[in-house]
């Protein structure tokens, strides 16, 4: 069957279109070209009132995983059983249902779970194989879990950690590696409060710099195509955008991922101890050639903070609204905390928090560096990106909420004076190629022949911008319309998106002989097979190709 | 002709903690673990067909084709109210049928353990918990407190794997295990010389009192309890660097108030973590709680008592108890599925009893049909979570017996 999408309107940032009319044929779930359009069309629609744009990709979003799930257990006086339609989950905390629901209504067609705990990646996978019509993936989490640590302390080589992080890439089924507090959260199970950049942790003796520098060099040398994904010491800490500095100096000028680095980029100025230094860090991102971030926006609300940071959760569990919280150590792998938190207009440093992602966001002098998230749900439900994007795109929309906020922030934060606005093709780019690009998901984030056809068509007549991005006229996933005028047309199941790259087996008889000593389970139980993605836990693999052969 | 063949490290699906460590041998139908430890090893055994498993359907005491006993199932369901689904055990993918058929038809569902799980999360929906895990608990914990004794007739290798193992990353001497509550010699034997042992017998209703006076300043002697005696639990408790609580919530079922006992329990270990670490590790029943609880949480938001109403649902943790359900006469078809249970299921009067379970599954009376299906991690593979929830392991298929799995009849019923 060829569908044609006829005279919309089309932005398509990996192919240098902006805003030009043209169609687009589909055919067996991927976009054909003109040309090969050998039989005849099937389905027409009209598109010349619409823009087209590729299926967005969200590549930081808590959607599977233990934590979540504390999350959704913890918070069920959230859960509104009056909501109409289908679940009552609050969206804070969704059901797997509500999850792909939400998302595909708002034409996102591929996430990405950030912290999948290796040893709980079977579940992580098992939840969010029940989330509809998305692609999904996740990064493995490594940097805190004692088998990584000591080989560090050992001072194996690079070529031995690259193979013990090529097998979790593959064991685990996984798109990326993040490090989050690096060594912290390890230390933490030790009792130690805090770890700087540069500071051994008192149990291995290892530095957090010392950890990216092995990570971002493995990632590098398998040639996998995210960099290394980091979420920074010190997060939420005033003060803390000199560890920021730091932890981008320590990859050496490797690629690098800074994730939500809003809360990674803060000052300590002023008579309240609080202050931006979005400039300082924006400085950097606009320097430096590998660097790359997502943002990590926050909004006024109530939301629910979940992270493997269980060193800064537990430190921020004074601040839980309503007040419960909960912090895990797990499995000599990781850790997580769990904490409600509610983000206050009329709040001194809630509101420069707010101040400052959107300084990153309006600073950023290129926006495939810089990427469109609430780090879900920990600044804010994704819900809101329609929201964040009109902030981007209405500088008086902007101003107009700037001017409600407490004015003591005006002397922390340089907002009020970028006047900068996005433009559509921008937000084309941050929310869909560049997030393709840095995943390395090549049929993905394009409207090339040969790509998946997941596409969003927006009316262009809606004046509001927020309206236009929570509501596309139409959503195609694999070739199919799935959302049609804000009704779901039809169910479809995702895959999961991982990559594989090559490691010398032996590492796997080691692994073997640390299990057999120190873990309650075989390695055999921990590997995750194809075969078991596909029948048991119900999600089919598509492993990506790694950008290069390994180099060492 | 006989067939026979080893099985390394079967994945036990009969208890919580689903040690991936077991050897069988089949021969035929039949499997013998290799494992000395005795209480494990009858268990699994037990589920052996015998001359009393019933591997046919059944509709009351007649033997019926699985198509008739289907029909009638359906029918019941169509002619009658309010259908329970009671969840006495399965895996997940089980799990993901009894949502999709109670989805299709409407339905009540419960676990039988909820009672127990909704006494745990209750203190992470009121208050901070600090939690762990059976690796961390192994190599990190240089100090164990266990409430009750029931825990180890749930999980007998708690001991071995957890507890007292022969290796351990970073406690390095030995580990101080302090029993609060009634324990067997035999239990204290088994621990004793690996570690270092402290036997309370306290009353479990005193068990807040017990952390009162071990968190106040000035000690003095309680009931049951000398100050002396105190004193040596406190400076255990004082040098720790990692301590790990430890209970399983059925064994608090005949004090006076289990929640406070829990509550009290967590408050003080979320108080060490001031100054020290310290952490919960709460032991969830056998019958796949942990599984049911994760599982229903991720697709509906909560972990247990869901009704399902035209593509929609409401959760309520009193109404839909099971319990009272049944007893309050509330619902007229109860569908058991119950695919690893050892117990006798109860059959309950006045109502129609539909059971799903695995062929040596025996009753109070008998029900009014009977489906026997296959047993996951024995006859078929599949997914179940371990007590601390965050690990879940793979269930391997070591036997044929050509039965169907509980998601199987599910999914044809839906």
């Amino acid at each position: 069957m060829i569908t044609q999408l006829k005279s919309g309107n089309i932005y398509d940032p990996h192919n240098k279109i902006c805003n030009l009319k043209n169609d687009v044929f589909i055919q067996d779930g991927k976009i054909i070209d003109k040309k090969d359009v050998k039989s005849k069309v099937d389905k027409v629609i009209n598109c010349s009132d619409k823009i087209i744009m590729p299926g967005a990709i969200d590549l930081h979003t808590h959607i599977g995983g233990g934590k979540v799930n504390i999350a959704r257990l913890m918070l069920e006086e959230f859960h509104n059983e009056k909501e109409p339609g289908y679940d009552s989950s609050a969206i804070i905390a969704p059901s797997t249902l509500k999850t792909g629901l939400k998302y595909i209504e708002m034409g996102y067609t591929t996430c990405l779970e950030p912290a999948l705990l290796p040893i709980n990646a079977r579940q992580a996978h098992a939840e969010m194989s029940d989330i509809p019509f998305i692609d999904k993936g996740g990064y493995a989490l490594l940097g805190n879990d004692d088998y990584f640590l000591d080989l560090l302390r050992k001072k194996s080589s690079q070529s031995t950690i690259n193979d013990y992080v090529a097998f979790i890439l593959s064991a685990t089924q996984s798109l990326g590696i993040k490090v989050v507090n690096p060594g912290g959260i390890n230390a933490f199970k030790f009792n130690q409060r805090a770890l700087n950049v540069d500071e051994k942790s008192k149990y291995y003796g290892i530095t957090p710099r010392e950890i990216v520098e092995k990570l971002t060099r493995a990632i590098y040398d398998l040639g996998v195509p995210h960099p290394l994904h980091v979420h920074c010491s010190n997060l939420g800490i005033p003060g803390n955008f000199l560890s920021t500095i730091e932890t981008i100096k320590a990859a050496n000028g490797l690629p690098i991922h800074l994730t939500h680095i809003q809360f990674q980029s803060y000052g300590n100025n002023g008579d309240k101890g609080f202050s931006s230094a979005a400039v300082e860090i924006s400085n950097y991102l606009n320097k430096i050639e590998n660097l790359t971030c997502d943002v990590g926006q926050i909004m006024f609300g109530q939301t629910v903070t979940m992270s493997g940071d269980s060193m800064s959760q537990y430190r921020n569990h004074h601040h839980a609204h309503p007040n419960k919280w909960m912090c895990m150590d797990i499995e000599c792998d990781a850790g997580c905390g769990v904490v409600p938190f509610k983000y206050k207009d009329k709040s001194f440093v809630n509101a420069l928090q707010w101040a400052i992602g959107l300084e990153i966001f309006l600073l950023a002098e290129d926006p495939w560096k810089v990427f469109l998230t609430t780090d879900h749900p920990n600044g804010a439900p994704f819900t809101s990106y329609p929201h964040l994007i009109k902030l981007l795109m209405d500088k008086t929309f902007r101003n107009d909420i700037l001017s409600q906020l407490p004015k003591e922030i005006l002397n922390h934060t340089i907002l009020h004076t970028l006047s900068r606005e996005y433009t559509l093709n921008e937000i084309a780019i941050m929310t869909r190629s560049a997030p393709a690009k840095i995943l390395g998901l090549k049929e993905k984030g394009n409207l090339s022949a040969g790509s998946d056809a997941d596409i969003t068509v927006y009316d262009r007549n809606k004046k509001d911008i927020e309206e236009m991005f929570t509501h596309p006229s139409l959503v195609i996933k694999d070739g199919k319309v799935v959302v049609e005028n804000g009704k779901i047309k039809e169910y479809v199941w995702g895959k999961t998106h991982t990559v594989k790259p090559e490691y010398d087996r032996s590492i796997e008889k080691d692994l073997g002989k640390f299990f057999e000593k120190y873990h309650t389970m075989k390695l055999d139980n921990y590997i995750l097979s194809d075969d078991e993605m596909n029948r048991l836990i119900g999600s089919p693999v598509y492993v990506n190709d790694c950008k290069y052969k390994r180099k060492q | 002709m006989t067939s026979q063949n080893n099985i390394k490290n079967l994945v036990c699906p009969f208890c919580s903690i689903h040690c991936d460590d077991i050897s069988v041998t089949t021969t035929n139908d039949q499997y013998k673990v290799h494992q000395k430890n005795t209480i494990c090893a009858k268990k699994i055994e037990s589920y052996n067909l015998n001359n009393k498993s019933l591997v046919m359907p059944m509709i009351g005491k007649k033997v019926v084709k699985l198509s008739e006993a289907l029909k009638q199932i359906s029918n019941l369901i169509e002619g009658h109210n309010e259908t329970l689904i009671l969840n006495h055990g399965v895996e997940l993918a089980g799990l993901r049928s009894i949502l999709n058929f109670a989805s299709q038809r409407n339905c009540i569902i419960d676990h039988v353990g909820s009672k127990f799980l909704y006494q745990n999360i209750g203190v992470v929906q009121r208050t901070g918990y600090m939690a762990t895990s059976l690796t961390e608990t192994k190599n990190r914990a240089d100090t164990i407190i266990v409430f009750g004794n029931e825990i180890f007739n749930k999980t007998p290798r708690l001991i071995d794997k957890v507890l007292v193992p022969k290796d351990s990353l970073c406690a390095k001497g030995k580990k101080e295990i302090i029993l609060v509550g009634d324990f067997s010699e035999k239990i204290v034997k088994t621990i004793k010389g690996k570690c270092n042992i402290t036997n309370i017998k306290l009353d479990l209703n005193l068990i807040n009192d017990f952390l009162k006076l071990l968190a106040a300043n000035d000690l003095k002697s309680m009931k049951g309890l000398k100050k002396s005696e105190l004193t040596k639990i406190k400076n255990i408790l004082d040098k720790s660097k990692y301590l790990v609580a430890t209970w399983t919530a059925s064994d608090f079922i005949k004090t006076l108030n289990p929640n406070k006992i829990i509550a009290s329990i967590c408050k003080h270990i979320v108080d060490l973590n001031v100054s020290s670490r310290a952490a919960c590790m709460p032991i969830s029943g056998v019958l796949a709680d942990a599984t049911s609880s994760q599982a229903l949480t991720w697709m509906t938001g909560f972990p247990s008592r869901i009704k399902h109403i035209d593509g929609t649902f409401k959760h309520d943790r009193n109404a839909f108890d099971s319990q009272k359900l049944i007893d309050e006469k509330n619902v007229d078809v109860v569908i058991h599925v119950s695919t690893i249970n050892s117990e006798k299921l109860q059959i309950n009067k006045n109502i129609t009893n539909i059971v799903l379970g695995h062929p040596n599954t025996s009753f109070t009376s008998t029900p009014d049909i009977f489906i026997p299906v296959g047993i996951p991690g024995i006859d078929y593979e599949g997914i179940m979570f371990r007590t601390d929830n965050v690990v879940s392991v793979a269930l391997k298929n070591i036997r044929d017996i050509k039965l169907p799995s509980a998601q199987n009849i599910l999914d044809n019923l839906a």
